[in-house]
């Protein structure tokens, strides 16, 4: 039994670290956008590689615990779930890391007068990231809390969504060319995704949750 | 012959060890927590430590229905019950054994001509009323306290699932050695009394009694049914019925676990007798019904919306079909047993109306001036006798079954040495015991006999002032030991 014990603790450490770094990367993420915003372009570079460290980490960390799970058929009635929302929550990451990837090809120029609603845009996005790591570590030890934090993630997207449309509208109320009003607008759009992706695995994660209740 | 009369009690603990493994280790297995090899390898060593170590003698509420006595009928019963549970095992209908038992036993009372007894059956029937439903009731307040402790404790989903899987192994292993227990009697019971096998003793390990043996092979027999059988029925236990989490599966066990202790632990028996409660009564409920009742508790406390009904009343139409089938496959077999194979299914008793009985007769408080009809006759069975009695008008029911009792012929030698070679004698006494052996080797014509002989001693006499509860339960073991007495000293030749 301790043995058994011992190796599901692991299994646990694995997904708390996991979680964690996805927790981080929404962070790094909000603190990138800030360095980009206030052209600290060496420091955003940083960023970005963290953030790609943490992507090889979070997928290595995801292969590593879905092995387990298999190897040892823990959890047999919920594996299937809980690889569902490690994949999705690890596409966050993915989301994050493409964002930060296509600004440091592109270097877009932000006009300073978006730079108050692209920080708004971010930070509920980020929020929202991390509210969904919140709901995942509950999904595991409280279910009871689950819905607080879905609720909010909820909240973080629409968030997101209202701020980004006006965004959008302010880029295009902008005397600057078609193409970079255009190539603006596909970043906006990008950096509110990441919101979408975290509200799309707590949709899953809803159910799992349902799914799971006594 | 005997070794051929056996095979019918092995066929039907094959049927027992495929149908009721499943009842335990079913939902486990089903919803993936413990494999299939692992549930049947614990069910196999605890059923047999349940069967060798603590297995019961005979089952008395059965034994209640009728007394089969002869051989060649024990063996028919075994064959009409252990089929018709494997149609039933085939079809996906998870029935009880005690239950087609009763049904098979009862076929051989239409068949030789004995009375059944309904109030024995109605107890019977009702048990198989009230345990589902406690099943349900345990399961739905055990599932309120999980969820209740679950929401407190906050464990992780992994720990949880190390602990779901403990406690279904352990309590699966509990739940089959209370069935090896209870249910080995019902497998090779009837074989007690005919037992070919003789104490073997092993040096340095001690001696294997000869009832040891007899049990060893029933639970070997139980062991292969799980093995190849058990998987098909475990699937509408732990899934067709009601989608089974891990947990809940694990309180369907719990709650059936503690309900086939409540109805066999016969230390909560006395403890409740102690304490002056009323105690539950030891009958041998159905494992099968139990977890159905239970699986049903849990999907009603969940608000009763996922349960697939139709498969409930196609269970539910099992329980009936089952004792039916049985008992007119019981009777077919023995009217093809007895005249195309020419074996002996039933002894042949009798029913002497002589002074002797007439005067115990009298002696019981019933008035014999009307027997002046039977006097000096005797009748080949029950039935006969009940009908002739009946038909006159003269007599109540029970007068009639207590004068069927009395003129009953059923020679007895005292012999301790054939109780203490069944290893009965632990049942009784060192007063009892002391009592008896002054009786050694005394024969009687009658069972009341015997109970005159030993009453003359005071451990063996009917308590009948108090008449509290105490008293009616003291008097209820004594005459379930002197059963054991007339089972064992039973001489079918001819004493006078």
């Amino acid at each position: 039994m301790p043995l058994i014990l011992k190796t599901t603790r692991f299994v646990e450490a694995q997904i708390d670290t996991f979680l964690d770094t996805v927790s981080d990367s929404a962070i790094l993420f909000q603190l990138a956008m800030d360095d980009y915003i206030n052209h600290r372009y060496e420091q955003f570079e940083e960023r970005l590689s963290q953030i790609r460290e943490n992507e090889h980490r979070a997928d290595d960390l995801r292969v590593g615990i879905e092995r387990f799970l298999y190897e040892r058929t823990l959890i047999p009635e919920n594996r299937g779930d809980v690889l569902a929302i490690l994949e999705n929550t690890d596409d966050v990451i993915d989301n994050i890391k493409d964002s930060m990837l296509q600004f440091s090809i592109e270097m877009p120029q932000i006009p300073p007068v978006l730079n108050d609603l692209w920080m708004q845009t971010t930070r509920s996005s980020a929020a929202a990231v991390e509210q969904l790591v919140y709901a995942v570590r509950s999904f595991f030890r409280d279910l009871a809390a689950v819905n607080n934090y879905i609720h909010k993630v909820h909240f973080f997207e629409r968030e997101a969504d209202q701020i980004g449309e006006k965004l959008l509208r302010q880029i295009f109320s902008l005397d600057i060319d078609l193409s970079q009003k255009s190539q603006l607008r596909f970043f906006a759009i990008h950096i509110e995704k990441i919101s979408d992706y975290a509200q799309a695995v707590c949709d899953r994660l809803s159910i799992y949750t349902i799914k799971r209740q006594l | 012959m005997i070794f051929i009369y056996l095979l019918s009690g092995l066929f039907l603990g094959w049927s027992f060890g495929a149908k009721d493994t499943a009842n335990i280790f079913g939902a486990a297995v089903e919803t993936k927590m413990i494999s299939f090899k692992k549930a049947a390898l614990i069910a196999a060593i605890f059923v047999t430590l349940g069967a060798v170590l603590d297995g019961s003698g005979p089952s008395q509420t059965l034994s209640k229905l009728g007394s089969v006595n002869e051989i060649g009928g024990a063996f028919t019963i075994a064959l009409a019950a252990a089929a018709t549970i494997t149609l039933m095992v085939r079809i996906g209908i998870p029935v009880a054994t005690s239950q087609t038992l009763a049904g098979a036993i009862i076929g051989w009372n239409f068949f030789a001509g004995r009375l059944t007894d309904y109030s024995s059956l109605i107890a019977i029937a009702g048990s198989w009323v009230i345990a589902p439903l406690l099943g349900a009731i345990f399961a739905a307040a055990l599932f309120f306290l999980f969820r209740y402790y679950l929401s407190k404790v906050k464990l992780h989903m992994l720990e949880q699932d190390v602990w779901t899987r403990f406690w279904l192994l352990i309590i699966g292993a509990f739940g089959a050695y209370s069935l090896g227990a209870n249910n080995i009697a019902n497998i090779v019971g009837v074989f007690v009394p005919v037992n070919p096998f003789k104490a073997v003793t092993i040096p340095g390990l001690g001696s294997i009694s000869g009832v040891t043996q007899l049990f060893l092979i029933g639970s070997a027999s139980i062991v292969v049914g799980i093995y190849t059988y058990s998987h098909k029925i475990m699937k509408t236990v732990g899934k067709e019925l009601f989608n089974l989490s891990p947990i809940t599966a694990l309180i369907a066990v719990l709650s059936e676990s503690l309900v086939l202790f409540l109805f066999s632990s016969k230390a909560l028996f006395n403890l409740l007798v102690g304490l002056g409660l009323p105690p539950i009564p030891l009958v041998p409920v159905s494992a099968s019904q139990i977890i159905v009742g239970s699986v049903l508790g849990i999907g009603f406390a969940k608000g009763g919306k996922n349960i697939r009904y139709h498969l409930l009343g196609r269970i539910s139409l099992g329980w009936v079909a089952a004792p039916v089938i049985a008992f007119f496959f019981s009777f077919i077999a023995l009217f093809i047993i007895q005249n195309v194979f020419e074996q002996k299914v039933m002894q042949e008793l009798r029913y002497d109306f002589n002074r002797n009985t007439i005067i115990q007769i009298q002696k019981e408080g019933i008035n014999s001036k009307y027997l002046s009809t039977v006097n000096g006759r005797s009748f080949a069975n029950e039935n006969e006798l009940y009908l002739e009695l009946s038909s006159q008008g003269h007599y109540t029911k029970p007068e009639i079954l207590n004068i069927i009792r009395l003129t009953e012929y059923f020679p007895l030698k005292i012999s301790t040495s054939t109780i203490k070679d069944k290893s009965f004698h632990s049942r009784f006494t060192p007063a009892e015991w002391k009592a008896l052996s002054r009786l050694e080797n005394t024969t009687y014509n009658h069972k009341w006999q015997l109970a005159a002989a030993l009453a003359k001693y005071p451990p063996w006499q009917r308590r009948t002032l108090g008449n509290t509860s105490a008293d009616i339960n003291f008097n209820k073991d004594l005459d379930r030991r002197l059963d054991i007495l007339y089972r064992n000293f039973y001489v079918p030749e001819k004493l006078e």
